[in-house]
């Protein structure tokens, strides 16, 4: 049932080791912190997967570039074939900025600015080693206890889910025609069906504030969004753009463009933070969507709180620039035109523009090309 | 795989490239080749090869086939810069490798906005939901129980081009047209489905929605649904590709990609459209003055040439040349493609070959005689309601330079007078 590390055996000496004198310079407790800026794309622990990164279990001690079945960037596998191994320097410098140290990976992440901050999710990480460390430990400390309830947890649900199994339950038949399907119980409607409209049909009761919506933005999405929603490297950008939707390059923010505020908890409750969806409680979603609205200037208070009673009252400042498909009035769709087949220009065609001038076409690694988009 | 030394120790893979290469020169080079050879003749038929010799591969060598080693080359290929991670990414279809109107399912080019969802079809439900008699969950099983149809349906993403709104940007069909794939569908109509569940007077509304990470959402009108909409699990004959949404995808033909929601587990049924992020944020069109069209489905009568074009540029010198290209309608079938080879003045009526199925791939050819001296190749298609394929001119008037999506506007291709090409635009 565990799958890591291979026995539970294993895993109690493991856990047990963990608060490893050699841990010193770092705090496994406050580095659980810090691996909330990890989170969205990295895994620990038991039954650790590969996400946008590869499970960081047993990473202390393993050649760069090296967790099977997790497919690198070029540049980490040569780097572990260049001799990068992970131990407390060449984390640190790694996780210091991770691109200046590796041209060329694909960790799309800034880089954690303070040095306690690489320390201690080093130690952290370290206690998710298969092997017992090299001094024994005598104390378990409260990051282990805290992994250790997870872990029970995790094993509870799976024996839950495990026990009625979907075949032994007995459920309604289908009465319709072809009497194919069975009827969908309303525990299940409530578990997929989580949508929600601009008039406010299907919003969870809930509430939450900008202030508190504040450090669960910074702990979950600021690694991607950026501080302010501005947008980290490529990563969507969630605020600003304010009057730039009939300039050259439009910046398309929930401020600047979305329509409806229903479309923002929408979002973030089904698949943010990208990663870990569904990982937020309506609460949390409630906070981020007040701060990402603080963001974007349309509540000014921190003290704001939004909740399903005042949700509606909400509008954003773009909901009138949106109409319905009109292309059939557009002229070159004017019905009845036969097109032109011979001397339809004056004379002979000129070249204008080429390809080439912006030449941006893929020819193999490393093109970091701006321009142009798919959305 | 395995390959064995010829006489002189090249690897016969080699001398094979080197060959096409000299034929790269054109008609000179292969008569110079030919007269390298000692007893007077291509050595490719004096000399008794390997393959004629040896014995190949026994049956199972490959339980499930794979191309040539000698189209190693005809992959999907992505565009890095485009977007943050390759978890939401798109990757383009090689257009200009194939002919006629089938994808071949590895070639599909692929969009996700939360990776790969991988589905033990054991496990994967189907709810319909919302204003309807009965709630009803099927399994895998159940939907293969109901009445299928097989349909050959085009699928574009709405962003198609998206790159090219403000010029000319990329060099290569794939790049510029490769979001979009022709496939046969087998698959249940949604009808069925719907009617299974008993939908309520007031039910005017669609939700389909996935399975995967980014849970995709997009609302579809009841009409529709109930028109031409497919649940689909074949895609080609075989399942549907992981990457396609095995085991499950909506087919929603003719309409913008996006709407084709993979891993499809849910359709809830509503009396208002849902305002969802892929409608509202994405796949919504800003015009010049700021103002937004939403709701914009159908994917408008477009063409391309795919031969030649930048990553396929004339080898063999001046004489027959095949120009071949893709037309296709979100509206219906193709009823007319023309060709241009100086930049639009002057238009022939090209040959559509192959089946001609509404809202499928259309391939046309034009065969002409190359006299060698440069070309300005342009295709412009007329589908079945008398729709013409715009210029880019037409489209940046109408609608700005800030559009990304919809962008159906007539491609030139430049071919220089040794063949090669480039992707231009024109007076
Ligand atoms: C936005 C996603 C993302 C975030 C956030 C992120 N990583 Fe990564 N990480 C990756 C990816 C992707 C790779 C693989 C890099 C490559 O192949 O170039 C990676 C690789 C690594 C590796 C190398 C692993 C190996 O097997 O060689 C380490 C160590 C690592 N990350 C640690 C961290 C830590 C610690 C944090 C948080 C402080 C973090 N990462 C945050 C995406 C992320
Ligand atoms: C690992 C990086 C990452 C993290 C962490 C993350 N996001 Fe995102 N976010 C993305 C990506 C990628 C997209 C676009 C996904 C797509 O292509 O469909 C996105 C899209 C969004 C959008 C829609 C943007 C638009 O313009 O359409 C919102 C809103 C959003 N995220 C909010 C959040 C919130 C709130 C959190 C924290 C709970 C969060 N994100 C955490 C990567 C991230």
């Amino acid at each position: 049932m565990l799958k890591f590390p291979k026995s539970a055996a294993i895993a109690a000496l493991a856990l047990a080791v963990c608060a490893s004198p050699a841990l010193a310079e770092g705090d496994a407790d406050a580095g659980k912190k810090v691996f909330n800026k990890c989170k969205a794309c990295h895994t620990v622990g038991d039954g650790a997967k590969h996400r946008v990164g590869p499970h960081l279990n047993d990473v202390f001690g393993r050649t760069a570039g090296t967790a099977e079945g997790y497919k690198y960037s070029k540049a980490m596998i040569a780097a572990g074939e260049g001799g990068l191994v992970w131990d407390d320097a060449t984390m640190a410098e790694y996780l210091a900025n991770p691109k200046a140290m590796i041209k060329g990976t694909k960790m799309a992440f800034a880089g954690l600015k303070e040095d306690a901050d690489v320390a201690n999710v080093s130690a952290y990480l370290k206690s998710f080693a298969a092997e017992p460390a090299e001094e024994p430990a005598a104390a378990e400390d409260a990051a282990v206890e805290t992994e250790d309830a997870e872990v029970e947890t995790a094993a509870a649900t799976t024996e839950d889910t495990a026990e009625p199994g979907a075949a032994e339950m007995t459920f309604e038949a289908s009465k319709g025609a072809f009497g194919l399907g069975r009827v969908a119980t309303v525990e299940e409607i409530t578990a997929w069906d989580i949508d929600i409209r601009p008039d406010g049909a299907g919003l969870p009761v809930g509430k939450g504030t900008v202030a508190d919506g504040e450090p669960i933005f910074t702990d979950y999405c600021a690694v991607c969004h950026g501080d302010f929603g501005e947008g980290a490297g490529r990563w969507p950008v969630l605020a600003g753009g304010h009057d730039t939707l009939t300039k050259e390059r439009p910046e398309k923010t929930i401020g600047s463009y979305w329509p409806y505020l229903s479309t923002v908890f929408d979002y973030v409750r089904r698949t943010m933070p990208f990663g870990d969806a569904r990982s937020l409680s309506d609460d949390d979603v409630y906070a981020l969507t007040a701060y990402l609205l603080y963001l974007n200037d349309v509540v000014e208070d921190e003290d704001f709180e939004l909740s399903n009673e005042n949700f509606t009252s909400i509008r954003l400042p773009n909901e009138e620039n949106f109409f319905d498909d009109n292309r059939m009035s557009e002229p070159h769709y004017a019905q009845g035109v036969e097109p032109c087949m011979s001397d339809c220009k004056p004379g002979p065609v000129e070249i204008t523009a080429r390809a080439q001038v912006l030449d941006v076409t893929p020819e193999g690694e490393g093109d970091e090309n701006a321009g142009g988009g798919i959305d | 795989m395995v390959s064995k030394p010829d006489p002189k120790g090249t690897p016969r893979a080699a001398s094979r490239r080197d060959f096409l290469k000299t034929g790269l020169m054109g008609g000179a080079a292969i008569a110079a080749g030919a007269g390298a050879a000692k007893a007077g003749g291509d050595p490719l038929i004096t000399e008794i090869q390997d393959w004629n010799r040896y014995l190949g591969e026994g049956v199972d060598a490959a339980p499930y086939g794979t191309p040539s080693e000698f189209e190693a080359h005809v992959v999907r290929r992505n565009v890095p810069w485009l977007t943050a991670d390759p978890v939401s990414s798109i990757n383009f279809t090689p257009l200009h490798e194939l002919d006629g109107i089938i994808t071949p399912n590895g070639l599909c080019f692929e969009r996700h906005h939360g990776g790969t969802a991988i589905i033990n079809p054991a496990d994967h439900r189907l709810m319909i939901n919302g204003l309807v008699d009965t709630p009803l969950v099927f399994t895998m099983e159940d939907l293969k129980r109901f009445p299928r149809e097989n349909r050959a349906y085009f699928l574009e993403c709405a962003a198609n081009g998206g790159m090219e709104w403000k010029g000319a940007q990329l060099n290569g069909c794939q790049f510029t047209h490769g979001m979009i794939h022709c496939v046969v569908y087998t698959g249940v109509p949604l009808r069925y489905l719907l009617e299974e569940a008993g939908v309520k007077t007031n039910g005017k509304w669609l939700l389909a929605e996935g399975a995967d990470a980014s849970a995709m959402t997009r609302s579809i009108p009841m009409e529709k649904a109930l028109d031409d909409c497919l649940v689909a699990f074949k895609m080609n004959g075989e399942a549907l590709r992981a990457e396609q949404g095995y085991p499950l995808r909506l087919c929603v033909p003719g309409w913008e990609g996006n709407m084709w929601v993979k891993w499809l587990r849910r359709l809830e049924v509503g009396d208002q459209p849902w305002h969802q992020r892929e409608e509202t944020s994405k796949y919504t069109d800003l015009l010049a003055e700021g103002k937004a069209r939403r709701h914009t489905w159908v994917m408008d009568v477009k063409s391309v040439i795919t031969n030649p074009s930048p990553q396929a540029p004339v080898t063999h010198g001046k004489g027959p040349l095949v120009i071949s290209g893709l037309a296709w309608s979100g509206g219906g079938t193709i009823k007319r493609v023309d060709v241009s080879i100086d930049g639009g003045r002057n238009w022939r009526e090209a040959r559509i070959d192959g089946p001609s199925l509404p809202k499928a791939l259309h391939r046309f050819y034009l065969d002409i005689n190359w006299d060698g001296s440069d070309l300005l190749l342009q295709s412009r298609a007329i589908d079945d309601q008398g729709l013409v394929q715009p210029s880019k001119d037409q489209l940046r008037a109408a609608r700005g330079g800030n559009s990304i999506y919809h962008n159906n506007g007539i491609q030139t291709w430049h071919v220089n007078t040794d063949g090669v090409v480039e992707n231009v635009e024109v007076s």
